[in-house]
C-alpha cells in the first residue's frame, strides 16, 4: 500500500475547513492530521508544533503538505506564513477565493510550491497534494497565468520557450496539449513549468538590492520586455 | 475645451490690442499729415509699431504678454519716444507731440495687466514722471497735461479691474466644470456600481437567501450548480474591476457570452488581466465568436468545462488577445467538419472586426481559440 500523504490546513474559514474534512475523509492515501485558523494556531498543535515529530512519531515533517490559505483574517503577512510553516520541514500549497495575481507571485517567491483557487474539484486537489508530497512540483492553470502576466520589475526572465509553455498552460490547456503545440515531450513542458517556478523562488530569496531591481529593469527594457 | 481662464486672458489681450490699434490709427495720421518733421517721427512711430507687434503678437501666440516686451514698450514707446521728440524732434507745440503722448495710455493699460503689483505702479509712475516732462517742455496748458496724466492712470486702473473681475469669473467658470465633472463621473461611477449590486441581487443574493431560508435541498446538484455559477460570476467580476482604470466593453461583452452557457450547463473557468480599451463593435465582435466557441465547446467537447481567458496584447500595443480552451477529444483539423462552426462564425465575426481567429487541435487533445484584435 502506498504511504498515506499527511496534510494539514490553515484556513480562516471554519466551514471551508469542514469541508476539506470532509472531501479528504474518503480519499484513502491522504490523511487530515490537523486543521487551523492562523499559522501560530497550527504551530501551537501538539501534532504539528515544534519538538513534534509528526504523527505516530515517525520523524518526518509534522505534516507532508501544508494547505494554506493566501489571506488569513488575523492580517498576518503570507510571505511570512509561509517561511515559518517551510521551516516545519512540510510543503505548502496555497489555496484562495480569488486569484490575487500579486500576493500569488510573492506566495512562490516566499517559497510556496503551488497554488489552486478554492473552486477546484476533489480530484485536481489531491492530484496537487500528492505531487507536491512527491516531491514534484504542482502546477495549475492560475499560477501559470499569475507568472504569465506578472508585470513586476522584479519579475525573473524567461526564455521564448518557458513563456510559450506558460502562456498556453495558463490558457487552460493540459500540459499534453501545451507540448504538442509546442512541439516537445511533456517532461520537457514540465521541466520548464518547474524551471520558471524556481526562478520565482529564487528569485525569492535574496532581498534584492535597489541597485540589482535597476539592472533588471534595464535588461528588460533592452530586450523589449 | 479652453479653460475659464484662458478665455479672460484672450479677451485681455484682444481689448488691449484695440486700444493699442486706435492710438497706432491716430499716430498714422498724424506722422503722415506733417510730412515737414520727417525723419524722427517716422521712425518713432516705426518703433513704437514693432513693439506693439513684438508683445501683441508674441501674446496672441502664447497667450499671455511677455513682461520684457511691456517694460521695452514703457521704456521706448512711453518714455524715449516722447522725450527724443521733444529734444531733437523740432517738436515746439502740444498738438505736435499728443500722437506719441497717446501710445503711453496703451501702454500704461498693457502694463497694469501684464506687471506684478510693484512693476506696474513703477511703470505707471514712469510714464506720469516722463509725459509730465515732455508735455511742460512744449508748454501744455495745465488743463492737458492733468488731462493726459489723469488718462495715463485711468487706462491702467481700469485694464487692473477688468483683469481682476474676469479672472475672478473665469476661475469660477473653471471651479463649476470641475465640479460638473466630478458629478459626472461620480454618478457614471453611481449606475455601474448600481448595475453590479442589480446584478449581484438577481444571482447571488437570490441564491443565498433562498439557501438561508432552508426551502431547498443545498447539496441537490442543481442547486450546486447554480452555486458554482454565481461564484464564478463573483470571481470574474473582481478580476473585471481590479484594474485600476477598468475598460468595461470585452469584460461585459464576454460576461453576456458566459452567462448564456452557464445557463445551459457548462462551467466556464475565466481569468482576465489587464482588458484594453476597445471600440463597442470590436468587443461585440469577441463577445459573439467567445459565445460561439464557447458553444462548440458544450456540444462537442463533452468535458462540460471551458477555459475563457482575455487580457491586453503582451506587447502592450492596446490590442486584446481571448483564449477558448477545452481538454475535449478535439479533431483532426485536416478532414473534419466539426470545425465548420468555428471556421465559420468565428472567423467570419472576428475578420469583419478587423481581428483574426485561429483554431489549433488535434485528435485527443482538446481544442484551442485563439481570437486577436487587431489581426
Amino acid at each position: 500500500m502506498a504511504r498515506v500523504i499527511t496534510v494539514a490546513v490553515v484556513d480562516d474559514d471554519r466551514m471551508l475547513r469542514d469541508g476539506l474534512r470532509a472531501w479528504l475523509a474518503d480519499v484513502p492515501d491522504l490523511r487530515l492530521v490537523a486543521t487551523a485558523g492562523t499559522v501560530a494556531e497550527l504551530l501551537a498543535d501538539p501534532v504539528c508544533g515544534p519538538g513534534s515529530h509528526g504523527p505516530g512519531g515517525t520523524g518526518g515533517p509534522p505534516a507532508d503538505v501544508i494547505l494554506l490559505d493566501l489571506v488569513l483574517r488575523d492580517g498576518s503577512d503570507p510571505a511570512d506564513n509561509i517561511r515559518r510553516l517551510l521551516r516545519t520541514g512540510g510543503r505548502i500549497l496555497m489555496i484562495s477565493t480569488v486569484p490575487d495575481r500579486s500576493r500569488i507571485i510573492e506566495a512562490i517567491r516566499a517559497g510556496a510550491d503551488g497554488y489552486l483557487t478554492k473552486d477546484h474539484d476533489l480530484p485536481t486537489l489531491v492530484a496537487a497534494v500528492k505531487d507536491l508530497a512527491e516531491g514534484r512540483g504542482a502546477h495549475s492553470m492560475e499560477l501559470a497565468f499569475a507568472c504569465a502576466y506578472d508585470d513586476s520589475p522584479a519579475r525573473p526572465r524567461l526564455s521564448p520557450r518557458e513563456r510559450q509553455i506558460l502562456l498556453d498552460y495558463a490558457s487552460g490547456m493540459t500540459l499534453k496539449s501545451a507540448a504538442r503545440r509546442a512541439g516537445i515531450t511533456v517532461h520537457t513542458a514540465k521541466d520548464y513549468l518547474d524551471r520558471v517556478k524556481a526562478k520565482y523562488q529564487q528569485a525569492g530569496r535574496p532581498t534584492y538590492t535597489k541597485l540589482d531591481l535597476a539592472l533588471r529593469v534595464r535588461e528588460d527594457s533592452l530586450d523589449g520586455g | 475645451m479652453r479653460s475659464g481662464t484662458h478665455r479672460a486672458q484672450s479677451f485681455l489681450i484682444v481689448a488691449t490690442l484695440l486700444y493699442r490699434g486706435s492710438h497706432l490709427t491716430v499716430a498714422v495720421m498724424a506722422v503722415v499729415h506733417r510730412p515737414r518733421h520727417l525723419p524722427l517721427q517716422h521712425l518713432g512711430f516705426a518703433a513704437a509699431l514693432g513693439l506693439s507687434v513684438l508683445a501683441y503678437g508674441t501674446a496672441l501666440r502664447r497667450g499671455w504678454f511677455d513682461p520684457r516686451h511691456i517694460w521695452a514698450d514703457i521704456l521706448v514707446t512711453g518714455c524715449v519716444l516722447p522725450l527724443a521728440l521733444c529734444a531733437w524732434g523740432g517738436v515746439r507745440e502740444p498738438p505736435t507731440i499728443a500722437w506719441a503722448m497717446l501710445l503711453g495710455g496703451s501702454a500704461s493699460a498693457a502694463a497694469a495687466i501684464t506687471l506684478d503689483r510693484l512693476h506696474a505702479v513703477a511703470a505707471v509712475a514712469l510714464l506720469v514722471v516722463t509725459h509730465f516732462i515732455g508735455y511742460q517742455a512744449v508748454g501744455a496748458t495745465p488743463a492737458v497735461v492733468v488731462g493726459h496724466l489723469n488718462s495715463l492712470v485711468s487706462s491702467a486702473v481700469m485694464t487692473w479691474v477688468f483683469r481682476w473681475y474676469l479672472l475672478r469669473q473665469g476661475r469660477l467658470l473653471d471651479e463649476a466644470n470641475a465640479r460638473a465633472l466630478a458629478a459626472e463621473a461620480h454618478k457614471a461611477r453611481y449606475a455601474e456600481r448600481l448595475e453590479h449590486h442589480r446584478a449581484l441581487h438577481d444571482t447571488v443574493l437570490a441564491t443565498l437567501t433562498t439557501l438561508a431560508a432552508g426551502a431547498v435541498d443545498a447539496n441537490a446538484p442543481e442547486v450546486r450548480q447554480r452555486c458554482a455559477h454565481e461564484a464564478a460570476y463573483l470571481r470574474r467580476l473582481i478580476q473585471q474591476t481590479a484594474d485600476e482604470v477598468p475598460h468595461r466593453e470585452i469584460g461585459a461583452a464576454l460576461e453576456e457570452a458566459v452567462r448564456s452557457v452557464e445557463s445551459l450547463g457548462l462551467r466556464v473557468t475565466a481569468q482576465y488581466h489587464a482588458l484594453p480599451q476597445v471600440p463597442p463593435e470590436v468587443a461585440a465582435a469577441l463577445g459573439h465568436a467567445v459565445r460561439e466557441a464557447l458553444n462548440n465547446v458544450r456540444r462537442h467537447a463533452g468535458t462540460g468545462h471551458a477555459y475563457l481567458t482575455a487580457t491586453g496584447d503582451p506587447d502592450g500595443s492596446g490590442g486584446a488577445v481571448v483564449t477558448v480552451v477545452d481538454r475535449g477529444p478535439g479533431f483532426d483539423p485536416e478532414q473534419c467538419d466539426a470545425g465548420l462552426g468555428l471556421r465559420g462564425s468565428v472567423h467570419g465575426r472576428m475578420t469583419e472586426a478587423g481581428g483574426r481567429a485561429t483554431v489549433d487541435t488535434a485528435p485527443g487533445e482538446g481544442v484551442r481559440v485563439e481570437l486577436r484584435w487587431p489581426g
